[in-house]
């Protein structure tokens, strides 16, 4: 690994956790405002993790096994948010529903 | 007002306290890389470093500490057991982290022989503190878990939230138990050492913190236990099923074998993944509470925390996390960053948090409110920001000139401490450190006189 692509690879492996957190914030915020706007916004941000998948993937000299971890990560990266919102919708409904 | 819940505030000054200590100690550190002949032949730049990151480990167990003693009595509607030699331990535990940082600071070290373990101190990274003062401190952990564990044998009765806390007093105390070997081989040694510094922080502090946390929810936000304890357990399942194996990223280079690199490397990747569900939920709850609550700095440093966790764990960590990446990182500014970052995201927010929790039901407060928190909140976390930020490009400098390019010899070392981005970095967080030091200083001021300018009424019960 040259000293570039060392920075380079560092500097994208944080940019992709970087976005999918702006992604999880933007799609809580989108469904708690039930606005399409920042429902668009939080698709932008996945997308902008993807590219910087595509660029992991793409340009930098990790081995096949760690651009496989990122890649499936992305994938659960997309699916925390609507998980994790489902759940507490139903789990703050039940409990609304008892009281 | 409880004997428990008194001892709490005196954890919880206590904590305040020693965080003012590991303030003042940083900035003394960070002054040392700008003016290196600082104090110089009085007050080592390794003395106040270690002052600086034992504080850390001292104001944080004693805010956990705190946080506990303060919810117990209402968890089990008793006092604690033994909660006596909780009180009288208190005192015996302050004593003995002033005589150990005199020691510190006056004697420093002494022969390599087995008093010098017993008297002086240890010489291990954050538990350099003399085998008396180690013995206390284990002593001061097995009163806490009786406390815990007694207190819900007497009750006959136990919640999710307490059942979670009790075991986790297990590895709490035995892990601690590592503090105490003088293995001679550096690479065994480190090995376990790992295990107290690692696991501790990233599997039962964790873990400590998630109760607490669940337990400040319910009172600050009257969410229901049911749906805190069913989130408790999905926390709890994830940072474990992620953060013991994670222990790994700290086994690249000690001498350890190579399987070590892939196990270390695919649990610290996993890492992040628990930290955005919580940032999700930190969300769900700012707006279904639509940021209304009677105690909003609680309230804010409880989101700070979701966040400062997320960027500081998740992101900052997952820059170095990899071990072709780690090769070049580890030891540099860069993970200092990195661990400035994640301990406030993960604990510090979360302390502060409970003391405005505490300080509500203590001073009989309708609602916590005021300006000097929100400058206090504003300096702590921009100081914060600005330090790691400062750091990141310091030990971006390292790992590229000193490490990639230099090839980690002493020319390349000594050349790097005075390479511009280096210095800019170093200058930089020294400067918001001194912005953070602000922030400590109107945090301090906001808790000794929030009764004073806030509205003063009888609290009611939290609700449910």
């Amino acid at each position: 690994m040259t000293p570039q692509a060392f920075l380079a690879t560092s500097g994208l492996l944080g940019l992709f956790v970087l976005a999918a957190g702006v992604y999880g914030v933007l799609y809580g915020m989108g469904r708690l405002r039930e606005s399409q706007r920042l429902m668009k916004a939080a698709t932008v941000a996945y997308a902008a993790l993807c590219g910087i998948v595509a660029a992991i993937v793409l340009a930098t000299p990790l081995g096949f096994g760690w651009k496989l971890l990122i890649g499936a990560s992305a994938a659960i990266y997309y699916a925390i948010p609507p998980i994790t919102w489902r759940h507490l919708h139903r789990t703050h409904r039940d409990r609304g529903a008892q009281a | 007002m409880s004997r428990s819940q008194l001892l709490a505030i005196k954890y919880l000054m206590a904590a305040i306290a020693f965080f003012g200590v590991m303030t003042l100690t940083g900035l003394l550190s960070a002054a040392y890389y700008v003016k290196p002949d600082l104090l110089f032949g009085l007050l080592h730049f390794n003395i106040a470093k270690i002052l600086h990151i034992d504080t850390l480990i001292i104001w944080l167990l004693m805010g956990f500490m705190g946080a506990v003693y303060w919810f117990l009595p209402e968890e089990f509607g008793r006092e604690p057991e033994g909660i006596w030699l909780a009180e009288l331990l208190f005192w015996v535990f302050c004593a003995a982290v002033l005589v150990v940082a005199l020691i510190f600071i006056f004697v420093q070290w002494g022969p390599g022989t087995e008093q010098t373990l017993w008297l002086f101190q240890q010489g291990r990274k954050y538990v350099e503190a003399p085998r008396w003062a180690a013995i206390g401190v284990a002593t001061v952990m097995l009163v806490f878990a009786w406390n815990i564990v007694g207190t819900a044998i007497k009750a006959q009765r136990i919640t999710g939230i307490m059942a979670i806390l009790s075991i986790n007093t297990v590895p709490l105390v035995l892990l601690y138990l590592v503090a105490f070997p003088a293995i001679s081989n550096m690479a065994v040694d480190l090995y376990w050492w790992w295990w107290l510094v690692h696991l501790w922080v990233e599997a039962t502090w964790e873990i400590l913190i998630g109760c607490i946390m669940a337990l400040a929810v319910m009172q600050l936000l009257g969410t229901s236990r049911k749906i805190v304890e069913g989130w408790l357990y999905i926390e709890v399942a994830l940072v474990l099923g992620t953060g013991i194996l994670g222990l790994g990223h700290h086994y690249f280079w000690i001498g350890t074998p190579d399987y070590w690199l892939g196990i270390g490397g695919f649990f610290s990747a996993l890492e992040p993944l628990p930290l955005l569900g919580m940032v999700v939920h930190a969300v769900y709850d700012a707006g279904t509470h639509r940021m209304q609550t009677t105690n909003k700095p609680a309230f804010y440093w409880t989101l700070a925390e979701a966040f400062g966790n997320f960027l500081g764990g998740g992101a900052f960590g997952f820059m170095i996390t990899l071990p072709q990446l780690n090769l070049f990182a580890h030891g540099t500014q860069w993970t200092v960053s990195h661990g400035h970052f994640a301990f406030w995201g993960a604990y510090a927010c979360g302390v502060i948090s409970i003391c405005y929790i505490a300080l509500q039901k203590f001073r009989a407060l309708a609602a916590v409110e005021g300006r000097l928190w929100i400058w206090s909140f504003a300096a702590l976390n921009f100081g914060l920001l600005g330090m790691v930020g400062s750091l990141l490009v310091s030990g971006m400098a390292q790992a590229f000139f000193e490490r990639a390019i230099g090839g980690s010899t002493l020319e390349a070392f000594v050349a790097t401490q005075e390479n511009p981005w280096f210095v800019l970095g170093m200058d930089a967080r020294l400067g918001f450190g001194l912005l953070f030091a602000a922030g400590y200083v109107a945090l301090v001021w906001d808790l000794a006189t929030l009764g004073r300018r806030a509205p003063v009424r009888a609290v009611a019960a939290p609700a449910e």
